[in-house]
């Protein structure tokens, strides 16, 4: 793990040291070389862990979202470039520096051995995004955002951090390797209860569930783009990855302690699904979406059955790479019309014709169409809700319709009709933009030929 | 002042409270309490206005107060004892009146009241000396006697000090009080600790002093005592700028920073005793600490406030402020956190 951590702590050198004309290509080049190496760690048994160290270790489960955090580092740099553009030399290598810091810790959190270093580094994820969120967002609304950011997932955590060392007092180790065989059946009592809810709302708070997700659309919509990018891929996932290492200190308990979540995700997916219909922002659509996505790998991991943690594996992977280049797609769109307004600029088609290949490609994705990763993880979520309870097929199958309409209101918003006057003096697509939408859809695209690496641990 | 008058004045209190920390006889830490807190007088008078007259006063008024019942309490002990030597206490009564002494030196709810008014009265440096070297004295006497402490008291004294620092700190814009509402806040976390583990204690109390050392200095670079003054740095010096968003948020408690090492020390030994809802309240509650710290950093450097263009003359001249050892101090209070583990030394 070394092979990947030291480099990536090695970006941040880079980055100031190099001269003023190089320090994109530099660390892009670079980062994308070091996301090379994690695809090694694709290569695994499925249901054995490959063990580096006492401290850092990758499974099935932690192997694609390691890729996926190492291969969107130079995504977010590649988007970056045009807003900084107009900053001063050691403001764009601050910036980058942060996004570097952000990367090393998310590198450590997926791949951490010990549950209490994971929560170390859980928090310390927020601190750079904090930072891009508030000293780099563009309206005066980006410092609620920090705030809503940073207490909701904090007033989350700091039971899970009392749990954790309460459990680490019982069982005498929370590293993965020893937790697997001293793990005792939690007795059915309300401190059990607390102790349940201790460690899951941290992660319930970040995926986001429904009645917490207020922090979600103002941090998503008032970040910049490589706030945003890393935000919806990769740290959302680090609640439903967090919530599916914890469960298994959880024993039996979670089946009837998960019925009040059960229900907020499954009325949260419509209700949210329900308002991207409504939205003007096209940011705050593709917030929404996020939450509506995660709503479904919060369902699929509170059943905990085998089905719905491929599911929930897929789902991950493939909602992080869509939700990425869609705001990818939104920024362009924002650097173009300094609004984020969709009927502002619409048809854009006419205008922009490849530009419009990879929206129409990105809303496919995002309403789960057959044979992408989304279609998979979407479906093994819903067949396997459908198991364990056979109502739960309306609340799903609504979800998936009303999924459908607003992707494709986007798309049809924003590509087709008679373009407004007022964007015919709009820029052409760079050759940068329409690689990044390339870089984000072909692993989408190829991983749909071969998706049992996503498919998690119990493939 | 003159240096000859300086020079006496601070050793006296730095003898002051070598000798609390030296002695093995009550009356002999007295004494050094009293040292001290005569010396410190000159130091908090350093500008002649009657603001810091006031807040001398009260400071002289509270710490005179809490030698006489440390006093009370010493004779107690030595009636029901017999002996001067400074050991585990018996006797309740003289424990508890000799612990609400300790806690009036400290400054820990409820009585807290006048830390805010004495910080904010005094300049900078004495506000610095006060926060962070007065501590050491008390908490050194209350680690000595910390097996026969009322449990209850201690653990009341705590939450309340944590609410209190939290609160207390929101609806301010000077600096110094807002770093006096921390202050209280640390010293709760400290008095939480000390009768389960009192080596945490003295963590805990290490790193405030370095990461308290660090902000005032830090502060006295920019001569700033209000949240506007301090939002020009930007402009003047943008490098102290982070560094002030760094200790802010090695202030706030948050990992991976040196301040989440004693939170996070100090929250295991208490659920190893079986405390759940305490931790889990204090950890909550110094929530209210980080948000405005937060505020600060908004303010300093993560928005840029409006300033005039002449702060650009500032860059043409070297500070001339006495940052002693502030690189490292800035290092220790925010990348001790991978050393954690060296505290095993100490079982």
């Amino acid at each position: 793990m070394l092979k990947i951590i030291l480099p990536t702590m090695m970006l941040m050198p880079l980055t100031w040291a190099s001269k003023p004309n190089m320090i994109w290509i530099n660390t892009t080049a670079y980062s994308l070389l070091i996301s090379l190496i994690s695809l090694t760690y694709l290569n695994q048994l499925s249901d054995n862990s490959q063990n580096f160290s006492m401290l850092f270790f990758t499974d099935s489960l932690s192997a694609p979202l390691l890729a996926l955090t190492t291969w969107l580092l130079p995504l977010t740099l590649m988007a970056s470039q045009f807003h900084l553009s107009k900053e001063t030399l050691t403001r764009k290598k601050l910036y980058i520096t942060m996004l570097i810091l952000l990367q090393l810790f998310l590198i450590m959190t997926f791949s951490a051995m010990e549950l209490i270093l994971f929560y170390i580094l859980f928090e310390a994820t927020l601190m750079p995004t904090l930072v891009i969120i508030t000293r780099w967002g563009n309206q005066t609304e980006r410092l609620n955002a920090g705030l809503y950011f940073l207490f909701y997932t904090l007033v989350g955590s700091l039971p899970l951090l009392i749990a954790l060392l309460h459990t680490q007092n019982n069982l005498g180790s929370l590293n993965f390797l020893m937790m697997q065989y001293w793990t005792q059946p939690l007795p059915n009592s309300w401190s059990s209860a607390f102790l349940w809810l201790a460690c899951m709302m941290a992660f319930m708070v970040k995926m986001p569930l429904y009645g917490l997700h207020l922090w979600l659309p103002k941090a998503h919509v008032e970040a910049p783009i490589a706030g945003s990018m890393v935000l919806a891929a990769v740290l959302l996932k680090l609640g439903g990855y967090g919530m599916m290492r914890i469960t298994t200190l959880l024993g039996p308990l979670t089946s009837s302690m998960a019925y009040p979540f059960m229900m907020l995700s499954l009325w949260g997916m419509i209700m949210t699904s329900s308002i991207c219909l409504r939205q003007t922002d096209l940011k705050s659509l593709i917030a929404y979406s996020s939450v509506s996505h995660m709503a479904l790998v919060i369902v699929a991991v509170l059943i905990q059955t085998p089905w719905s943690y491929m599911g929930a594996t897929a789902l991950m992977i493939a909602h992080g790479l869509t939700s990425s280049m869609l705001f990818c797609l939104a920024n362009s769109n924002y650097e173009r019309i300094h609004s984020r307004t969709m009927i502002l600029a619409r048809g854009l088609q006419t205008l922009l014709p490849l530009m419009a290949a990879w929206w129409l490609l990105a809303s496919l994705t995002n309403l789960a169409l057959p044979p992408t990763i989304n279609l998979i993880g979407e479906l093994f979520v819903v067949v396997a809700t459908f198991s364990w309870s056979n109502t739960t097929i309306a609340l799903t199958g609504t979800n998936i319709i009303i999924t459908a309409l607003y992707s494709l209101y986007m798309l049809i918003t924003t590509q087709r009709g008679k373009y407004t006057d007022h964007v015919k003096s709009i820029k052409p697509s760079f050759t940068r933009e329409n690689a990044l939408m390339a870089l984000h859809l072909l692993p989408l695209l190829l991983l749909s030929l071969n998706p049992k690496m996503i498919l998690g641990p119990i493939y | 002042m003159k240096p000859p008058i300086l020079i006496i004045v601070t050793s006296t209190i730095v003898l002051g409270t070598m000798i609390v920390l030296f002695s093995s006889h009550w009356l002999m830490i007295w004494i050094g309490f009293e040292m001290n807190m005569l010396a410190i007088i000159p130091i908090l008078m350093k500008k002649f206005n009657p603001r810091a007259m006031e807040a001398s006063t009260k400071y002289f008024l509270t710490q005179a107060t809490a030698s006489m019942l440390l006093m009370l309490g010493i004779i107690i002990n030595l009636l029901y004892s017999g002996h001067w030597t400074i050991s585990m206490i018996p006797n309740p009564v003289a424990s508890t009146v000799i612990t609400i002494a300790l806690a009036m030196k400290l400054g820990l709810s409820p009585f807290h009241f006048w830390v805010p008014e004495v910080t904010q009265g005094v300049s900078l440096s004495s506000g610095m000396i006060l926060l962070t070297w007065q501590k050491i004295a008390p908490l050194s006497v209350l680690y000595q006697i910390s097996p026969s402490i009322n449990p209850n008291l201690l653990v009341t004294m705590a939450a309340t000090s944590v609410l209190v620092g939290g609160w207390g700190g929101l609806n301010q814009t000077q600096l110094r009080k807002i770093l006096a509402y921390s202050s209280i806040a640390h010293m709760g976390w400290m008095a939480a600790i000390m009768v389960y583990n009192p080596t945490l204690m003295i963590l805990n109390l290490a790193i405030y002093i370095m990461m308290t050392l660090g902000t005032f200095m830090l502060f006295m670079y920019n001569l700033s005592t209000t949240t506007l003054s301090l939002s020009h740095t930007w402009n003047k010096s943008p490098l102290i700028a982070s560094l002030i968003l760094a200790l802010m948020l090695s202030l706030g408690g948050l990992p991976p920073l040196s301040g989440f090492i004693p939170k996070w020390m100090i929250i295991q030994e208490l659920t190893k005793n079986d405390m759940i809802v305490m931790p889990t309240f204090m950890a909550i509650t110094a929530l209210l600490n980080l948000y405005f710290y937060m505020r600060l950093m908004y303010a300093t450097a993560l928005t840029m406030f409006p300033s005039a263009n002449n702060m650009k003359m500032k860059w043409q001249f070297e500070s001339t402020k006495k940052m002693i050892l502030l690189p490292p101090l800035i290092v220790a209070s925010t990348m001790l956190l991978p050393l954690t583990p060296m505290l095993s030394i100490m079982d």
